[in-house]
């Protein structure tokens, strides 16, 4: 079971996708994908770890390189989120174009999860003309979440915390 | 509470004054309005720039608004959707289109109903 899981900041898409995953029973792991630098990145790494205290999450920091991730058959993982793994992997490893990357490394993961949920990120509605980096930062994140719709099994917006189908059906969890 | 949010110029305060039959002299501006002001009120549109303001007043937006509807719980609010964009470089920036979302998370969830507008379209999303 594939889950995207994709919205505006601080629209409560964590919350929905932790939601999905603790209604399994299987061992769950968490792939943070936050770089630990600046104040504000500490801030919302804290934010996160809250919300899955008590939850028995296995942790998996990978910034970048998802695709050596290694999670066991049948588990349940949950990655936060493609917005940073695109920016790691475009402006930490110089890699223009990371998208075959990281989708190859998503689908590794997938085969292996009973349920893959993946936040991502709605980048490109502020219709700003960014630097050409910028632009292809909101080019690269379109393309990866569209790969990652096209196989997902569900596909969920979240809108002020309201979860909104866009593909599939909403777990039982969420109704 | 009623709830109803979107993207900038997608007809959300239109849809309003139609659906809910309010008389322009019954909305308030979010960027200018005064909380003690809010009898004969029945709608606070641009919500998301009231939240501006309580920013740069050193002031709360969670609590305040936990405030504003508790003491006013028929209360319309249209709020904008923002945060679906790159994140600001300017710091007050980041710190308001974050805020925007958390109080947007409380008011959908304590509103009655949540209509999104899409070119002037209106989506149930909520009640």
């Amino acid at each position: 079971m594939l889950i995207l899981i994709t919205g505006g900041s601080k629209n409560g898409k964590s919350n929905i996708a932790e939601k999905i995953i603790t209604s399994y029973n299987s061992k769950k792991f968490y792939i943070a994908t936050m770089i630990p630098f600046g104040e504000e990145a500490f801030e919302a790494i804290e934010r996160h770890r809250k919300i899955r205290l008590n939850k028995h999450f296995e942790t998996i920091e990978k910034y970048t390189d998802i695709h050596e991730v290694n999670i066991d058959n049948n588990s349940s993982a949950l990655l936060e989120c493609i917005g940073n793994l695109c920016a790691n992997e475009m402006f930490e490893n110089k890699i223009e174009n990371p998208t075959d990357k990281i989708l190859s490394g998503i689908f590794k993961i997938n085969s292996r999860a009973e349920v893959f949920v993946i936040v991502t990120n709605q980048v490109g509605e502020d219709g700003i003309e960014y630097p050409k980096d910028t632009m292809n930062y909101i080019k690269n994140i379109g393309e990866i979440n569209r790969k990652i719709s096209e196989k997902a099994d569900c596909v969920i917006e979240a809108v002020y915390g309201i979860p909104i189908v866009l593909k599939g059906e909403l777990p039982p969890c969420l109704l | 509470m009623k709830l109803i949010t979107g993207g900038a110029y997608q007809g959300k305060l239109d849809f309003a004054i139609k659906k809910y039959n309010i008389n322009t002299t019954e909305i308030v501006n979010g960027e200018t309005f005064d909380v003690a002001d809010l009898s004969n009120i029945r709608c606070i549109n641009n919500y998301h720039l009231f939240v501006k303001k309580l920013l740069e007043n050193g002031e709360n937006p969670i609590s305040e608004t936990s405030k504003i509807i508790s003491e006013n719980p028929d209360i319309i609010i249209i709020i904008d959707e923002i945060g679906n964009g790159i994140i600001p470089l300017e710091k007050n920036e980041r710190i308001w289109r974050e805020q925007v979302g958390k109080v947007g998370c409380l008011l959908a969830e304590k509103a009655d109903t949540v209509e999104r507008i899409i070119c002037g379209i209106a989506i149930k999303i909520k009640g």
